[in-house]
C-alpha cells in the first residue's frame, strides 16, 4: 500500500480539501473527515512531472488531487510518462545541461558558417528572376534619388567603358540584363556596386583613379560575379534565416529583450559579405583570363583603392567593421591567379 | 450559466480593511529553468522542431506551476499533440503568407487586409486557447470574447492606429475587451474605468520622447561642430536612441500594468501592483546586456528575473474566501490559433 497526502478539488469549485490517499494494486482510496471515495487506477490520468512544482492527479468527472509526494506517485504509476519521465531527468542534472550547451553551440556554429549560406544558395534557386530585378530596380531607385548623378564623364569615355562592360559580359547566357551605369555619387568615393538584376553602378571617381582600363575591367568582372551568384538575393536570405534562427533559440525573452539577439546576427553579417566577396574576386579572375586580360590588373587596382581610402581616412588599414577582407589577401590571390594563368 | 456563488461584497471601501493580503510568490530557480530551458532546446534541434510543442509545454508548465497565490500554482493543461497540430498549420499559413509578399511585391499592400480580417480571430482563439488551459485550484479560467466582439473594436477603432498618436486609445479599448471578456470559471474579471492613467502613461511617454530627440538633435549639432564626419558620433546616437527607447518602454510597461491590473477585480479579489519605470529599465537593460554578452544563453536568467521582479510587485487582496470559485462548462478550443497569432506576435499582454 502507497500512502501519500494530497488536496482534493472535487472539480465543482476552487475549495480544497486535505486528504490522505491510499493507493492499492487496483484503485485508490482518498479519505478525509466526511469524504470517502475509490477510484480505479485505469481512470486516473497523472500529469508528467516538472521540477519543483505539484503534480496533479486527473480524476473522474474533473476532480482533482495534487500533492507534493512525487515519490509516492512514481511508485503508484510507474510506468506512466515513460518519455516525459526521461526529458525531466534529463532536466534535473548539469552534465546533460552541460551537454545541451555543448550541442546547440555546434549547432548555431554550423548554421552560421555552413548551413546558412548552403540554405540561402538552394533558396536563392527558387527565386524567379523577375523578383531579383524588382529588388534591384528598387535599390537602384534608391541610389539614383538620394545617393547619384549621372556621371560627368565625357561621352567619348562614357562609351569606352561600355565596351569594355559589354566585352566582359558577352555570351553570358544567364538572364540577367547587365548593364553599366557610371554615375556620380556622394560619400562613397571611389567604388563600384552591383544590384540584383543586373545593374552595375561605377564612380567617376574610380575611373579616374584606375591606371588603365583593365584596372577598370577588373573591377566590373568583379561586380559581375556579384550579379551572377545572386549574392544579393543570397545576403537578404541569410540575414532573414539568421533572423529566425536567432528568434527560434533565444527569442523567448519580452519582444525589447529579443532585440538583443539582432545585435550579434548583424556582425556577423558582415563576415557573410567577405565570403562573397572572395567568390566574386574568383569569378573575376576566372572572367578575366578567359577575356585575355591580366588578373594582376585587379591587384593593381586593389591597392590603388587601399591607398585611397588610407589618405582619405588618414588612418591605418586596420578596418575591423569594413565589409572588406583583408585586402592584402585578396591582392595575393589575385597575383596567384595571374601566375597560373 | 449559472451566477458566480460568491458574494459580491460590499463596495470597496469598506472591503478593504477586512481584505486578506495574498502575496504573488513566485519560486522558480535560474539554474533549475536553465537546465529546463536548455536541455528542451536541444531536443527540439534534434528532432528538427518537432520536440518544440513539447518543449513549450513543459516551459509553460514550470513557469505555472511555479507561480503561487496562496500556496497554490496555476496550471497549464495544455496538450503539446495539440500544439504541434496548430504549429503545423502555423508554418504553412506563415509559408503562403510570405511567399505572397515575396512572389508578388506590387501587391504588398493587399496583404494588410488578411491581418484585418484574421487578426481578430487569430486573437480571439488564442486567448481562448490559453485561457481554457489555464486553471488554478482546479478551476479553469476561460475567454469568452468573440471574433464579432473583437472585429467591431477593431473596424471601429482600428483608424486610431494610422493616426500613430491616437494608438494609445485603441490599445486600450483591446485590452480592455480582453480583460473583461475573461473569467475564472463562472466569476467575470471586473474592470473599472482605466482609461486616465493608461492614456497618460503614453502621453507622458510621449513628452519623454519628444524631450530626447530634441536633446539628441542638439547634442549631435554640438558634436558636429567640433569633430565632422566621427563614426562615433553615428554610434553614440544610436546607442542613445537605443538607451531612450528603453527608457520610454519601460516607463509606459510599468505604467500601463499598474492601471490595468489596478482596475481588475475577480469575484472578490483584486490586485495592487507597484512596478516601478526606473525598475524594469534596469531590468531590461541588465537582461540586454546579458543576452548580448552570452550570446543568448542568458536568456532563461533573464526571463525568471523578469517575471519573478513582476511576481514581487503584485499583491493580491480578497475580501473573502477563495474557496467559492465555480467550475463552469467551457468548450475545448484548437491550438491553431494560438500558433499563428504567436508568430505574427499578435499579443495583447494584460
Amino acid at each position: 500500500v502507497i500512502e501519500f497526502d494530497a488536496v482534493y478539488y472535487d472539480g465543482r469549485t476552487s475549495a480544497r480539501t486535505p486528504v490522505r490517499v491510499r493507493g492499492y494494486t487496483l484503485a485508490i482510496e482518498i479519505a478525509a473527515e466526511g469524504l470517502r471515495l475509490e477510484i480505479p487506477l485505469a481512470k486516473v490520468r497523472v500529469d508528467p512531472p516538472v521540477s519543483g512544482t505539484r503534480r496533479a492527479l486527473h480524476l473522474p468527472d474533473g476532480a482533482q488531487l495534487q500533492t507534493d509526494d512525487h515519490a509516492a506517485v512514481e511508485r503508484l504509476f510507474p510506468s506512466a510518462h515513460a518519455f516525459e519521465g526521461w526529458v525531466h531527468r534529463l532536466e534535473r542534472r548539469w552534465p546533460y545541461a552541460l551537454a545541451a550547451i555543448a550541442l546547440i553551440a555546434a549547432f548555431a556554429w554550423w548554421s552560421v558558417v555552413d548551413g546558412l549560406p548552403r540554405a540561402a544558395k538552394i533558396a536563392a534557386g527558387f527565386v524567379p528572376v523577375a523578383v531579383e530585378v524588382n529588388i534591384g530596380e528598387q535599390a537602384l531607385d534608391f541610389f539614383e534619388r538620394n545617393v547619384c548623378q549621372p556621371s560627368a564623364l565625357p561621352p567619348a569615355r562614357q562609351e569606352a567603358l561600355q565596351r569594355r562592360f559589354a566585352a566582359l559580359t558577352k555570351g553570358l547566357d544567364d538572364g540577367y540584363a547587365y548593364r553599366l551605369l557610371p554615375r556620380a555619387c556622394r560619400g562613397i568615393g571611389a567604388n563600384a556596386f552591383a544590384l540584383p538584376g543586373g545593374p552595375v553602378v561605377i564612380t567617376d571617381a574610380l575611373v579616374k583613379l584606375a591606371q588603365n582600363d583593365d584596372q577598370i575591367s577588373a573591377v566590373l568582372a568583379h561586380e559581375i560575379g556579384h550579379v551572377r551568384g545572386r549574392h544579393g538575393l543570397r545576403l537578404g536570405l541569410q540575414a532573414a534565416g539568421l533572423a529566425a534562427l536567432a528568434a527560434a533559440l533565444f527569442g523567448d525573452a519580452t519582444s525589447i529583450t529579443s532585440l538583443a539577439t539582432t545585435l550579434p546576427t548583424a556582425l556577423l553579417q558582415s563576415g557573410y559579405s567577405r565570403e562573397l566577396e572572395a567568390e566574386a574576386d574568383d569569378y573575376a579572375f576566372e572572367r578575366m583570363r578567359k577575356v585575355g586580360l591580366p588578373p594582376k590588373a585587379f591587384a593593381q587596382i586593389m591597392q590603388l583603392l587601399e591607398k585611397d581610402r588610407a589618405s582619405k581616412t588618414g588612418g591605418t588599414s586596420s578596418d575591423y567593421f569594413s565589409t572588406h577582407p583583408a585586402t592584402a589577401k585578396r591582392i595575393e590571390r589575385a597575383l596567384d591567379a595571374d601566375r597560373s594563368r | 450559466m449559472s451566477q458566480p456563488s460568491i458574494e459580491r461584497g460590499a463596495a470597496a471601501g469598506t472591503a478593504a480593511t477586512a481584505a486578506r493580503r495574498y502575496p504573488i510568490e513566485f519560486t522558480a530557480g535560474t539554474g533549475e529553468y536553465f537546465r529546463i530551458w536548455i536541455v528542451n532546446l536541444a531536443l527540439t534541434v534534434v528532432t528538427l522542431g518537432i520536440y518544440s510543442a513539447w518543449a513549450k509545454v513543459r516551459k509553460r508548465r514550470y513557469f505555472y506551476g511555479h507561480t503561487r497565490i496562496d500556496g497554490e500554482g496555476f496550471e497549464y493543461r495544455a496538450n503539446p499533440v495539440a500544439i504541434l497540430k496548430g504549429r503545423l498549420i502555423a508554418v504553412v499559413v506563415i509559408a503562403a503568407y510570405y511567399g505572397a509578399g515575396h512572389f508578388a511585391p506590387q501587391y504588398q499592400i493587399l496583404l494588410w487586409i488578411p491581418i484585418i480580417i484574421f487578426g481578430p480571430w487569430l486573437l480571439v482563439r488564442s486567448l481562448a486557447f490559453n485561457a481554457y488551459n489555464t486553471a488554478y485550484r482546479n478551476v479553469r479560467f476561460r475567454f469568452e470574447g468573440t471574433y464579432k466582439g473583437c472585429l467591431r473594436v477593431v473596424l471601429t477603432r482600428g483608424w486610431l492606429v494610422l493616426t500613430g498618436i491616437l494608438y494609445p486609445y485603441f490599445k486600450h479599448r483591446m485590452i480592455r475587451f480582453v480583460a473583461e471578456n475573461h473569467r475564472y470559471g463562472t466569476a467575470r474579471f471586473e474592470v473599472a474605468d482605466f482609461k486616465k492613467p493608461f492614456i497618460s502613461a503614453y502621453a507622458n511617454a510621449f513628452g519623454l520622447g519628444i524631450l530626447l530627440v530634441g536633446a539628441l538633435a542638439i547634442s549631435i549639432i554640438w558634436v558636429g561642430t567640433i569633430r565632422t564626419k566621427s563614426p562615433l558620433l553615428f554610434v553614440g546616437t544610436i546607442v542613445l536612441f537605443y538607451v531612450g527607447l528603453f527608457l520610454l518602454f519601460a516607463y509606459i510597461r510599468a505604467r500601463t500594468t499598474n492601471a490595468i491590473w489596478s482596475a481588475v477585480r475577480i469575484g472578490p479579489m483584486r490586485f495592487e501592483p507597484s512596478l516601478r519605470a526606473r525598475d524594469l529599465m534596469w531590468l531590461y537593460f541588465g537582461n540586454l546586456l546579458a543576452i548580448v554578452l552570452t550570446l543568448g544563453f542568458a536568456t532563461p536568467w533573464a526571463v525568471v528575473r523578469a517575471m519573478r521582479y513582476r511576481a514581487s510587485k503584485t499583491t493580491a487582496f480578497a475580501s473573502g474566501p477563495l474557496d467559492g470559485f465555480a467550475q463552469a462548462e467551457a468548450q475545448q478550443v484548437g491550438a491553431a490559433g494560438e500558433e499563428v497569432a504567436d508568430f505574427f506576435d499578435i499579443d495583447i499582454a494584460l
